[in-house]
């Protein structure tokens, strides 16, 4: 039976980006829906109003919203939603989704991982699992996504360093700023291994993309060169050029209609007018990002999923993922400088690339036992100069007005630079992080929307501050001033995962060892929703690489494409070896 | 801080005052593209010289179009109603403060007196949120694009040796245009 297309994605992000780029270069036709607008290099600028102050790449919160559950600190769960906490839980909203806006800090997830349960052993209160599928599963991806997306860095040997395929990264660092140097010999003073972190992000033109522009300002920012690798810029644009990849901004999905035997029928989504419209294909493939996709299968109910698409266990956003850790800041004046390293230090738009990760795995000092830690990241202070002047009006919670304020102010931008350190360690699965439809609270399309637990283990917040007093420890080695940290069960909205974890069992699994649904033979979810544990890193490379390995296994399933195009990835690994 | 309580507490604070609510924020004017009144724009030009004030070398909220600035922050029609009600409550409850204690409108009360009104305004909590918020749009006014209607050439980032990046956005990307397809 002819369909509309051969595969169906839904978002456009880092877990719909590869697939629709693979499948599409292997012959098959590819639709990608995009709730939000399709945004070009020509559209971002370092405009901080629109960027970081206003609701540009993400949706207002008077029409869309999620309600989030926090404990209140007796037992129970105060619910409040983000229209009125003001906490934006949206990430990136548009073709590209969050990885526009992306730092790239990548890092692979490591052998062991795959197998925290196995190697570390339960942890009480804990959902912890193996992952169905090894490191070296996963390996040849992260490598081609170095290669695809385009990775840049310089191996250095330090304790937990993973195994790797290729010698070496294809691309070099991004130009480094002088205080990396400084990290280096700080750490090597303290016995701690240093080592640049990669980037995604191209130093100089390649990839038919544009190399950086070394402008200072990057994480928060849509990129204007296209260095950095959204999955826009570095797969959907290569996508698109195919001729086979369509993609449909501003088309919001509500439904995935399901048929007796369980199998997806069609998708129903609202164009940028509201009319709804509907079409079918071969294959559906979720990735929304972890929250909206457990969203849209529990919006999508069908007769063989009466609670739900592919929920017949009730494990569809469950063990839903942020990341642990903490932050914290230190003050290197310049003043205490001499006056070569103060000009060294005010340089901007260069990248600080370090990172930690000595505690990956380490003795904790009470038990004795070998714990899972994680990774300390290196960077300065965000520029953005209205939050910066903002943050100076509080002092110890007074408000500071007229020219004590002014005064403030200058000093911050004039005196010192700030240097901060960023903890990342696993967010520990847990029975009371959940996502969940709200019983109230709708969209402007009228569909109720997510409802998030926030519960976390305790442990993650020990693990955090280990790893954070060996980050001040090096802000201070430095000379920093004022050192502060803090870690806290909050999660970050932007480092997300789980929801709908990978398995062989589908009890208490929703998705098999390819990404597919246990008990819908035509969906897979590519986001970072398959994930059991997350990992001690930001997600994006491994929800990148994990995108393609399921790419590879969706065309084993579809067989030859109408016209057999040799296989896209061998050709691309010839073209940038 | 919930959102209720954040945007509510003015009015409570108001209703528990001894004098009746001013009626200045029901009487809107259109202006240069919000809803401020001459008179609310008068008292908030005041408000926001004194936050920020103008100093040789240093510039104030007159050198940086502050107000400018916030009354075409306030005309986006994506600008939170109930947050815009709050700045002209907290307009309302000035004045009433200033009525009470100097007999006379914000603007009209000597400098050093005014600063006397903003001190007794900000120990309410819900006084010390509604000037934080205009510090903020100050501030905006003070550091974003001059596009945006403040910060005219740029004079907010050379007074902080501000590199504010580039590209920079042109009349045709600014906030409220982007994604307009």
């Amino acid at each position: 039976m002819s369909k509309d297309f051969d595969i169906c994605v839904i978002g456009s992000g880092a877990g719909g980006g590869p697939v629709a780029l693979s499948l599409a270069e292997a012959g098959y036709s590819v639709l990608v829906l995009e709730k939000g607008p399709w945004f070009k290099e020509e559209d971002f600028s370092k405009d901080e109003l629109a960027c970081c102050r206003r609701s540009t790449y993400t949706p207002n919160l008077q029409d869309e919203r999620h309600v989030l559950e926090q404990s209140d600190g007796e037992g129970g769960w105060e619910a409040l939603s983000t229209f009125d906490s003001g906490w934006d839980f949206w990430n990136g909203n548009c073709v590209g989704g969050a990885t526009n806006f992306m730092s790239g800090y990548f890092h692979r997830m490591k052998p062991d991982d795959f197998r925290l349960l196995s190697t570390f052993g339960a942890v009480e209160g804990a959902n912890l699992v193996d992952w169905p599928i090894a490191y070296e599963d996963l390996e040849p991806w992260y490598d081609l996504v170095e290669r695809r997306v385009g990775v840049s860095g310089r191996i250095v040997a330090h304790p937990h360093q993973e195994p790797r395929s290729s010698t070496g990264f294809p691309f070099p660092p991004t130009v480094e700023h002088p205080i990396a140097g400084w990290i280096d010999r700080a750490c090597d003073e303290l016995g701690y291994h240093a080592f640049p972190v990669p980037r995604a992000i191209l130093p100089t033109d390649a990839l038919a993309r544009r190399g950086c522009a070394y402008t200072n300002y990057c994480g928060s920012y849509g990129c204007s060169t296209g260095a950095k690798g959204s999955s826009r810029a570095a797969l959907l644009d290569q996508a698109v050029l195919t001729g086979r990849c369509e993609i449909r901004p501003q088309s919001m999905v509500r439904r995935l209609a399901s048929d007796a035997r369980g199998r997806v029928t069609f998708v129903e989504y609202m164009d940028s007018k509201g009319t709804v419209e509907r079409l079918d294909a071969q294959v559906y493939v979720v990735a929304c990002q972890a929250i909206e996709t457990a969203r849209l299968l529990l919006l999508s109910p069908g007769p063989k999923h009466p609670s739900g698409l592919a929920n017949n266990h009730g494990q569809v956003g469950r063990n839903l993922l942020f990341s642990a850790g903490g932050s914290g800041t230190g003050e290197l004046p310049y003043d205490k400088l001499s006056s070569d390293q103060a000009e060294l230090l005010k340089v901007r738009g260069l990248f600080v690339n370090r990172a930690l990760q000595d505690w990956y795995q380490y003795q904790h000092p009470d038990s004795g036992k070998q714990r899972k830690g994680g990774t300390v990241e290196f960077l300065f202070r965000h520029a953005n100069a209205i939050s910066r002047a903002n943050a100076q009006k509080w002092d110890d919670g007074e408000l500071v007005w007229g020219k004590p304020l002014k005064d403030r102010i200058h000093a911050y931008f004039t005196q010192a630079r700030y240097l901060r350190f960023e903890v990342f360690n696993d967010w520990t699965p847990v029975d009371d992080c959940f996502v969940s439809l709200d019983p109230a609270e709708r969209d402007k399309w009228g569909l109720p929307v997510a409802r998030i637990r926030l519960g976390y283990h305790p442990r993650d917040l020990d693990v955090g501050r280990f790893l954070s007093r060996k980050g001040a420890q090096v802000l201070e080695k430095l000379g920093a001033e004022r050192v502060r940290w803090g870690v806290s069960g909050s999660p970050p909205q932007n480092l997300v995962a789980g929801g709908c974890r990978f398995g062989t069992d589908p009890a208490t699994s929703v998705l098999d060892p390819d990404c597919r649904a246990h008990d819908v033979d035509n969906l897979y979810v590519t986001d970072g929703s398959f994930m059991p544990t997350g990992g001690s890193v930001p997600y994006t490379w491994t929800i990148y690489a994990n995108a393609f390995r399921v790419a590879e296994r969706i065309a084993a399933t579809l067989g030859s494409p109408p016209k057999g195009d040799s296989d896209p990835l061998d050709r691309q690994s010839k073209e940038s070896s | 801080m919930k959102r209720r309580e954040f945007l509510s507490s003015v009015s409570l604070v108001l209703a528990a005052s001894p004098l009746t609510p001013s009626a200045h924020a029901s009487d809107h004017v259109t202006s240069g593209g919000s809803s401020l009144d001459r008179e609310q724009w008068t008292c908030i030009e005041a408000i926001q010289d004194h936050l920020l004030p103008s100093e040789p070398g240093a510039p104030g909220s007159r050198d940086i179009t502050a107000t400018a600035y916030l009354d075409r922050a306030l005309a986006d029609p994506k600008f939170d109603p109930e947050v815009k009600e709050f700045i002209f409550n907290g307009i309302g409850w000035l004045q009433e403060i200033a009525g009470q204690e100097e007999d006379r409108l914000f603007h009209l009360v000597e400098p050093d007196r005014r600063e006397d009104l903003l001190q007794q305004i900000a120990r309410s909590e819900a006084g010390k949120r509604w000037l934080s918020t205009l510090v903020t749009y100050t501030l905006e006014a003070l550091l974003a694009d001059p596009l945006y209607g403040g910060n005219p050439d740029g004079i907010g980032w050379k007074w902080l040796s501000h590199d504010p990046g580039r590209p920079r956005p042109t009349p045709d990307k600014l906030y409220g245009r982007l994604g307009r397809t």
